[in-house]
């Protein structure tokens, strides 16, 4: 779905006018249009990768924030050109970094804010305050601001309310010392959802003045070092706050595909007898692998005895670990990055899942989940001629992080899906110190 | 549904969508629908999450009941279902209060609505509100008017009102309601609920045509020769005798839940699916529906009525003896008729649409028989190849069979026929939710797809005006037969198949 254009070009305004001008505007200005009563959505959008691609002359402007297919194409020809591992995900945070030991200086226009993902608008955000991290740390803060209003979808039921645009840009620096503006620009009555679309490894004290409690907050834990990420989840989950991880979104399809192999009553005597259980992914960042593993023992009841390292396969170090079933019998684990050619976008994709269940006086049932995106022969490999084998391939969802987002909205939970609650903090004791 | 274990790996990974911040009004609190299916939908979306904490039910009715004792009431009709939940049911039963509102008189519909803001303050629900039409058909219009005199209808976005069935008795007077309640709100305020269309199975209909290839270069008339749709009951009119007795099988089943079922079953595939298409694409085939003979009805239409059966140990009393029953009554327990659909896909493809009372199974399902294979080349089994067919099981047993010919085993060359099965139990293992619990979250949440709207529902009703003026004008033409108790109905039904040189399906 295309992202719309806000209908006019937002008015650049000195950023302490911003909520005087929005009460203007509503009050007067727009007198008798109908303001959504939905939702703040604030979004701190970095867009590093793009922003590096564009200075350096790999990709025409303008920044736009979105991750489209040329965006993606030009980083995967960066990754060789930067001379990282083949397996490196263009949203990896090294790429960026590494594009900026390249020169350049391309300029573009600058649109972060004002992109509007259709999937985004059908839901009527009240207001969208976007906060622009430039890459030049010296920049002022400027803001901009915009009534916004869907297109109007025919044979759409629904009445269509409008919202307003907020953009905010600037060095980190003048961002930080922007923030008191932020505050009184979220309704207080109204859902406010805090989208971090960046590495959660940055600006740690940004990322917790936006992200207060009370207020929805929207992570991808495949952006930043594993720990940081999971350490993240936890203590917000475990604060009470409502948290949404775009990663373990991303999971979905696996979770899915594999419920829907015992959903047949005669095979769910099996999950009583997991024997093993391993987990490829793709290059170096376990936590997706990790997060799919600790959702598995979470709901099967299984207790974490120990995890250590492992050695890869030339990709990064994988983990090892033993659970304890409710029986007592012990479930060995194994998650083994595996370098891929051509990576998924995120880092940690799924490559593949192998369950091996030995139900006494029954033939063993082995699981294998394959990516569609990808084989995995390693999991196919060796010592199951004796087992009944069961085998699918997973579909991978070619959905945007916008339309992941607008998921979330749509749904409306103001808490922690209890899955990914639970989860977390296995995945946490999980990944190895 | 056998006891099965739960898949562990399925607990909680539907995420649907959480109902926004609001409060559910139910008029008819009182009554037998509130205890048996609304509440219990409303505890199982509040055990599923999809229930925000700004919520609220408002029980209305004549009776002084309190807040407390409303939950009482609830609470011990539910006693099966709390006991396991109980520490759920606590926060539950926190969000129901009661008010006793008449909505015949006006100064209770005003004090409804200074209660209303008290919730909205106390629970944070926003003026949002659904009321909810549970009282006798006979006050949808004056209900909806007070409500709207009150100008508890007045905000769009923000109150929408359900209305149960029969919306109407018949084509004039669904007319006429559709009037009042549309001078009370917009249409996409009001949801006309047929809790036939919350079933899985029903919906099913929709994915199993619009999902697979396989299925829609079929679906149609070249290759269908005729579906029938049927509905049995193996009980009896119940405790249900008053209403029953003025409305009969083909007001109380065909006209809504079974031609919903024709409309899923015949309809064209949508363009997308949002509640616009869908209903668009189901009220064109409606329209384009017609009574095999709707100038001779008493020809495709049978009437029946269930009289004594069972055994000498266990007698079944006729339709005639039960308590509050007419002992003259001509009321029909059941109805059989054939319809065509007058649009390039169904021209000239018969649908045979049968429900009744006291019949020897319960079941209700959709069986498309295809054309037979243009040449036998084998030798059947049964002596002629047995036409292909597809079976809808909605319930119970839910599924889906495929009948189909395979080569009997051993020498020559003999064919017979076989069923592929699928079954919701054997694939899922999982009880699905009442019908209940989908269509009121979507009512809060203001999607009205499984909504029946206004043409739909006056299409619906003209499609049987033919047989009603005659049942209400001539009835000695379309008689009612009676037919034993537990036994598939009158003769006459099987011989409105047997004209055609087919017979109905013995499930």
């Amino acid at each position: 779905m295309a992202a719309q254009l806000t209908l006019q070009a937002p008015l650049a305004l000195p950023p302490a006018e911003v909520q005087p001008y929005l009460q203007r505007l509503w009050s007067t200005d727009l007198q008798g249009a109908a303001g959504a009563s939905t939702f703040t959505l604030v979004i701190y959008e970095a867009s590093w990768l793009q922003q590096q691609l564009i200075r350096t002359g790999r990709l025409d402007g303008p920044i736009t924030g979105l991750l489209d297919r040329s965006l993606i194409e030009q980083a995967r020809q960066a990754v060789a050109d930067c001379g990282l591992p083949l397996s490196t995900a263009a949203m990896d945070q090294r790429l960026a970094w590494a594009l900026g030991q390249h020169p350049g200086q391309h300029q573009p226009e600058d649109l972060r804010g004002q992109f509007v993902d259709t999937a985004i608008s059908e839901h009527m955000p009240r207001r969208l305050i976007t906060l622009a991290p430039t890459l030049d740390a010296s920049l002022p803060l400027e803001a901009r601001v915009a009534a916004f209003c869907p297109l109007v979808d025919e044979g759409a039921g629904a009445a269509q309310a409008c919202g307003d645009v907020v953009v905010l840009r600037g060095g980190l620096g003048s961002l930080q010392q922007g923030l008191p503006l932020v505050d009184p620009l979220v309704d207080q009555g109204l859902p406010c959802w805090v989208w971090w679309n960046s590495s959660l490894d940055e600006a740690p004290e940004l990322l917790d003045a936006l992200a207060r409690p009370g207020r929805r907050l929207v992570v991808d834990s495949s952006l930043g070092a594993p720990r940081r990420c999971i350490d993240l989840l936890v203590e917000r989950i475990q604060s009470g706050q409502a948290v949404n991880d775009l990663n373990w979104m991303r999971l979905r399809t696996w979770r899915e595909s594999l419920a829907m192999v015992f959903d047949p009553p005669s095979r769910r005597e099996a999950l009583d007898h997991v024997v093993q259980l391993d987990i490829d992914v793709e290059g170096d960042h376990t936590l997706k692998g990790l997060l799919l593993a600790a959702w598995i023992a979470d709901r099967l009841g299984w207790h974490l005895i120990n995890s250590f390292a492992v050695d890869g396969d030339g990709a990064g170090s994988g983990v090892g670990a033993e659970f304890q079933r409710t029986d007592g019998a012990t479930v060995q684990f194994r998650l083994m990055p595996v370098p891929v050619g051509v990576p998924r976008t995120h880092p940690g994709a799924m490559v593949g899942l192998r369950l091996i269940c030995a139900p006494p006086g029954r033939t063993a049932l082995c699981v294998i989940l394959c990516s569609e995106s990808g084989g995995c022969m390693r999991l196919e490999a060796g010592g199951m001629a004796s087992m009944e084998l069961l085998e699918e391939v997973v579909p991978v969802p070619d959905e945007s992080e916008e339309m992941e987002l607008a998921r979330l909205l749509g749904g409306g939970h103001d808490t922690t899906n209890p899955l990914l609650a639970a989860a977390a903090p296995v995945a946490a004791r999980l990944l190895p110190a | 549904m056998s006891e099965v274990l739960t898949n562990p790996l399925r607990v909680g990974l539907r995420q649907e969508r959480v109902v926004s911040p609001q409060c559910l009004v139910i008029f008819g609190a009182s009554g037998d629908l509130t205890h048996r299916k609304l509440i219990p939908a409303l505890f199982e979306l509040f055990r599923q999450r999809r229930l925000p904490s700004e919520f609220a039910v408002l029980g209305c009715a004549r009776r002084p009941w309190s807040d407390e004792e409303f939950r009482q009431r609830m609470a011990e009709a539910m006693a099966d279902d709390i006991a396991q939940h109980s520490s759920a049911w606590e926060q539950f039963s926190a969000c129901l209060h009661y008010e006793p509102v008449d909505l015949q008189d006006p100064p209770t519909v005003v004090r409804l609505g200074e209660r209303l803001d008290l919730i909205d303050r106390q629970r944070a629900t926003r003026g949002n509100r659904t009321f909810y039409l549970s009282v006798s058909p006979a006050f949808y219009g004056s209900g909806c008017r007070a409500l709207a005199a009150a100008g508890l209808l007045s905000d769009p976005a923000r109150s929408r009102v359900v209305i149960e069935k029969p919306f109407g008795t018949d084509y004039a007077s669904a007319q006429a309601l559709n009037k009042v309640v549309q001078a009370c709100a917009q249409e996409n305020q009001i949801f006309r609920i047929d809790h036939y269309l919350g079933k899985e199975t029903v919906q099913n209909i929709l994915v199993l045509r619009f999902a697979n290839t396989i299925f829609e270069p079929i679906w149609n008339r070249n290759y269908i020769a005729n579906v029938q749709i049927t509905a049995a009951e193996t009980v009896g009119v119940e405790e249900r005798a008053g209403y029953y007795e003025t409305s009969g099988a083909l007001r109380d089943m065909v006209q809504n839940h079974l031609t919903q079922i024709l409309a899923l079953t015949a309809m064209e595939p949508p363009g997308r699916f949002d509640p616009e298409s869908m209903r668009n694409e189901k009220a064109k085939v409606l329209q384009a529906a017609r009574l095999a003979t709707p100038e001779e009805p008493w020809k495709c239409c049978v009437r029946g009525q269930y009289g004594p059966g069972g055994s000498a140990e266990r007698p079944i009393a006729g339709y005639r003896q039960e308590p509050g029953v007419n002992p003259q009554s001509t009321t029909e327990t059941y109805v059989a008729t054939k319809l065509f659909i007058n649009n390039w896909r169904w021209q000239g493809v018969p649908f045979y649409i049968r429900t009744g009372k006291r019949l020897p199974k319960r079941l209700s399902e959709v069986v498309l028989t295809f054309r037979e294979a243009p040449v036998h080349l084998f030798d059947a089994a049964g002596g002629a190849p047995t036409p292909n067919q597809l079976i809808l099981r909605i319930q119970p047993d839910e599924g889906a069979d495929i009948r189909f010919e395979v080569k009997a085993p051993g020498s020559g060359m003999r064919s017979r026929p076989v069923d592929m099965a699928f079954s919701y139990d054997e694939s899922f293992g999982e009880p699905s939710d009442e019908g209940y619990v989908r269509l009121l979250a979507d009512a809060m949440l203001g999607d009205p797809t499984l909504y029946t709207r206004s043409d739909e529902v006056e299409a619906a009703w003209r499609l049987y005006t033919p047989l009603i003026e005659l049942m209400e004008e001539s009835p000695e033409q379309v008689p009612v037969h009676p037919y034993e108790a537990r036994t598939w109905g009158p003769a006459a039904a099987d011989n409105l198949l047997a004209e055609d040189g087919l017979a109905w399906r013995r499930p």
